[in-house]
């Protein structure tokens, strides 16, 4: 049986204890944790990995029943905290991730100490009075025109990235990564994250969680980041001056605060079931 | 005139607002600080209501603006600059622009990101190109695609013609190995009917000339001629089965001989098995040999008694019938298209299975006990059918029963009266001295029938092939009738010694005798009409019958 640590190229640093389980969004890979984990790596062991399909995994381990929904993500999560034999796990997960995080945690809620879910969303597409951002069309659209392989959604990236004479690390490191990134599986990922619909799980959430809300998050928009703090037991809601999505490249600093002070907080909060 | 050099160099303003490409400012979020003319023209917005006021991400649509959020921001986070990236920008009337991207993030001396430098080229006819590009990738994929089913079900459908090839071969098989079985059967029967003349010729001798008080040797006799009548049924299935029975072919009604069956048919089948007969109305007349087909219709008869121990119900029908073009494609052995008389044979009893089914008409394939069945039924039935041109087709479902259908050919523009069934001959009639030739190449068949004759009262010459048999017609002027075997040693064979000598003496009879019938005298197994025929092998009574019956004819003509 392979190995998680080796499907997932999982990569351990930090001089602390407790673990700290970052997992990367859609459209991107364990780089994008770059300027996040110099600032936990002497409190906390840190562990990073890619998904399946993404980064340096390994892609043969691509299943498209398996990774149907986010459930096979969340294996792929519990699989490393397993061989790793990691225990009160501090989960920051990012995007999609967050909701990878929240379903991990619910099916093995003591492994878990905290989650940090940074722009996440339960549902994508708006659903009556649930405001999700996104219209069926605009998924629809979207997910058309991945079809259409337009945008250099996958296949340009590989020559924009090889062009970086001036930092030749940096190209390699993502050319591999995105090399060795399957089109398809870039296209099965993003069906599955736009599609997905994870509104019901959210009451099982046994595990304190620090709700990261960008200003202006095109893709989880403010609505949705109070949606889950009210669906979610004993959450805490932040809502950042920074822009966007990706709060932990555009604004490392304020991300990384937020996170400290979540984490300073002494007593997790368990709500009876 | 002096001209004013500086007029002539473009300043930095004119190659900033004019360029062929648009050019943005943006701050890290997105937001617009700066845009060149082109920009403005092409998107056809005003300077004052873009900058400050809108973000590049606006003028993306949906897929875009997903795209500049998860991978756009992120990797010029990370690389510092983004190049070639396809987006879609939408101009103030609605319009999509296809544009390519170039971005560089310019950072202040920590790092931090001050300012988007965005590069714009129009790239409307590239994604034309690229279109058609995809589209040319997608034809060519349904092309493969198309190709690649094509091929499959070229696999399909060479998978079914070779089974349908197997399936022919099969037939072809079993045909060929029935015609071998028939040359075979036929080739042994008909050497052996020539030693069975002999030997019921001598046991027939021994039985008139054996001295008062010999009772014993009598008996021992009558045995010997009781068990060659047995073989000599057997070597006539035989024969009947390789489809060189002598055929004697009238015009049939079907319908009056089933009926006139019924007597018989009620004896051989028993109190525990109900007859029925269904004769259809207008039932079409055929051509076939009539004793023959009452053989055919007893051979059934008898094995659906044994199909049914317990009782049951035979039927027997007849019916119109019409085999067409794709029926009879599909038989392994010819069978012209046309019209047909059915007369079907059906029990109530065991039935069979497929594979019992494909050797039935086998000679000496039975399902009966050892000692209850010879095998032969049933290929007597299939030879006689076939010599007939006619087609049998057999239907079984074990349990349910069995249908055995005869199609003989529908006889056209005939008038003749059906035959009536040919009255048994009688018993022993002599002869009154009248002169017979009789020609025989077999010495032992010759003496047979010369010492039969003889004793008979007639006086006989003999010979052993054409030549001789012509001079000596030439000498004897008394001679009444002509016997000869068909098949003669020599040049001349019976047919023609008996043209010869038919055309010197039109009025003088011909009886001919033959093992079997593969020769000119029989035309695909049938008797020339007006040709007289006695089988081999033939008993005295036969002889004396046949032989009186011709004088007699030849007498009241």
């Amino acid at each position: 049986m392979s190995s998680a640590l080796e499907q997932n190229n999982v990569k351990v640093t930090g001089r602390g204890k407790q673990p700290m389980l970052f997992a990367h969004g859609y459209g991107c890979d364990q780089n994008m944790w770059r300027f996040i984990t110099p600032a936990f790596e002497e409190q906390y062991k840190v562990v990073l990995f890619d998904h399946v399909g993404h980064g340096q995994s390994d892609a043969r381990a691509f299943d498209p029943a398996k990774y149907a929904t986010l459930n096979g993500y969340a294996e792929d999560v519990l699989a490393i905290c397993r061989e790793l034999d990691l225990k009160d796990v501090i989960f920051v997960g990012h995007s999609v991730s967050a909701m990878v995080g929240v379903l991990a945690a619910i099916r093995e809620p003591d492994r878990f100490d905290r989650l940090v879910l940074i722009g996440p969303s339960p549902r994508y597409i708006n659903d009556g009075d649930y405001v999700g951002g996104f219209k069926q069309e605009d998924i629809e659209g979207l997910l058309d025109f991945l079809d259409g392989n337009h945008l250099g959604w996958s296949s340009t990236m590989a020559p924009v990235i090889m062009g970086n004479p001036d930092r030749p690390e940096l190209g390699e490191e993502l050319t591999n990564s995105f090399c060795r990134t399957n089109p398809d599986i870039a296209k099965h990922f993003a069906r599955v994250t736009f599609l997905s619909d994870n509104r019901a799980d959210l009451p099982s959430l046994k595990t304190k969680a620090l709700i990261l809300q960008c200003s202006q998050d095109v893709i989880a928009p403010e609505a949705v980041g109070r949606y889950m703090h009210q669906n979610l037991p004993g959450s805490e809601f932040v809502l950042m001056e920074a822009t966007g999505h990706c709060p932990n490249l555009s604004a490392p600093e304020e991300t990384i605060a937020a996170m400290k002070a979540f984490l300073r907080d002494p007593a997790p909060i368990r709500t009876a079931a | 005139m002096t001209i004013d050099q500086g007029s002539l160099i473009e300043t930095v303003e004119e190659l900033y607002e004019s360029a062929p490409c648009g050019y943005l400012s943006t701050l890290p979020n997105g937001t617009i600080v700066r845009a060149n003319q082109t920009f403005l023209t092409w998107i056809g917005i005003d300077r004052q209501d873009l900058i400050g006021h809108k973000c590049f991400q606006d003028f993306l649509n949906i897929g875009g603006k997903i795209f500049y959020d998860t991978h756009f921001a992120p990797l010029l986070r990370m690389q510092g600059f983004v190049n070639e990236i396809a987006f879609d920008l939408t101009c103030a009337d609605g319009r999509q622009l296809p544009v390519l991207a170039n971005t560089v993030q310019k950072r202040d001396a920590a790092g931090r990101p001050l300012v988007h430098r965005i590069t714009l080229f129009n790239a409307t006819d590239r994604r034309k190109y690229e279109r058609e590009l995809l589209l040319a990738r997608q034809k060519a994929e349904q092309a493969t695609e198309e190709l690649k089913r094509l091929n499959e079900t070229l696999e399909e459908r060479v998978a079914e013609e070779v089974a349908e090839r197997i399936k022919a071969e099969e037939a072809l098989r079993q045909a060929q190995k029935m015609e071998a079985v028939g040359q075979l059967t036929g080739g042994i029967a008909h050497d052996f009917n020539n030693l069975l003349t002999i030997i019921v010729g001598n046991i027939e001798l021994l039985q008139r000339r054996l001295p008062e008080g010999s009772e014993r040797l009598l008996r021992a006799a009558d045995h010997a001629m009781e068990a060659t009548r047995r073989a000599a049924t057997l070597t006539q299935r035989l024969l009947a089965f390789s489809r060189r029975q002598p055929l004697d072919p009238k015009p049939i009604d079907a319908n009056k001989l089933v009926a006139g069956m019924s007597e018989l048919l009620r004896r051989t089948l028993g109190e525990t098995i109900v007859l029925e007969t269904v004769l259809a109305g207008g039932l079409w007349r055929t051509q076939a040999d009539p004793n023959q087909l009452e053989n055919a219709i007893v051979n059934l008869a008898v094995n659906a008694r044994d199909a049914m121990p317990g009782g049951g119900k035979l039927t027997i029908e007849t019916a119109n019938a019409r085999l067409d073009q794709a029926y009879v494609e599909v038989l392994a052995e010819p069978v012209p298209p046309g019209q047909y008389v059915l007369v079907a044979v059906s029990d109530t009893g065991t039935g069979m299975d497929r594979a019992t089914m494909e050797r039935v008409f086998e000679p000496f394939f039975t399902t009966k006990g050892v000692g209850k069945g010879t095998g032969l039924g049933l290929s007597q039935v299939y030879g006689f059918v076939r010599q007939s041109n006619g087609h049998i087709r057999i239907y079984s479902e074990l349990g349910e029963g069995t249908t055995i259908k005869i199609y003989l050919p529908r006889l056209l523009g005939s008038d003749d009266a059906p035959a009536e069934m040919p009255a048994k001959p009688p018993v022993m009639v002599r002869g009154s001295g009248e002169t017979i030739l009789v020609v025989e190449d077999e010495p032992a068949l010759r003496v047979y029938a010369v010492e039969a004759l003889r004793d008979l009262g007639y006086r006989v010459l003999e010979a052993a092939d054409g030549r001789a048999a012509l001079s000596i017609v030439e000498q004897h002027p008394e001679i009444e009738l002509l016997f000869t075997d068909v098949v003669l040693g020599g040049s001349m064979n019976g047919r023609a010694l008996a043209d010869e000598v038919t055309r010197r003496n039109p009025r003088l009879p011909v009886l001919y005798t033959t093992g079997y019938t593969q020769n000119a005298i029989v035309h695909h197994g049938r008797l020339d009409p007006g040709m007289h025929l006695i089988g081999k092998p033939f008993t005295y009574a036969d002889l004396a019958a046949k032989v009186r019956q011709m004088l007699d004819n030849e007498a009241e003509d």
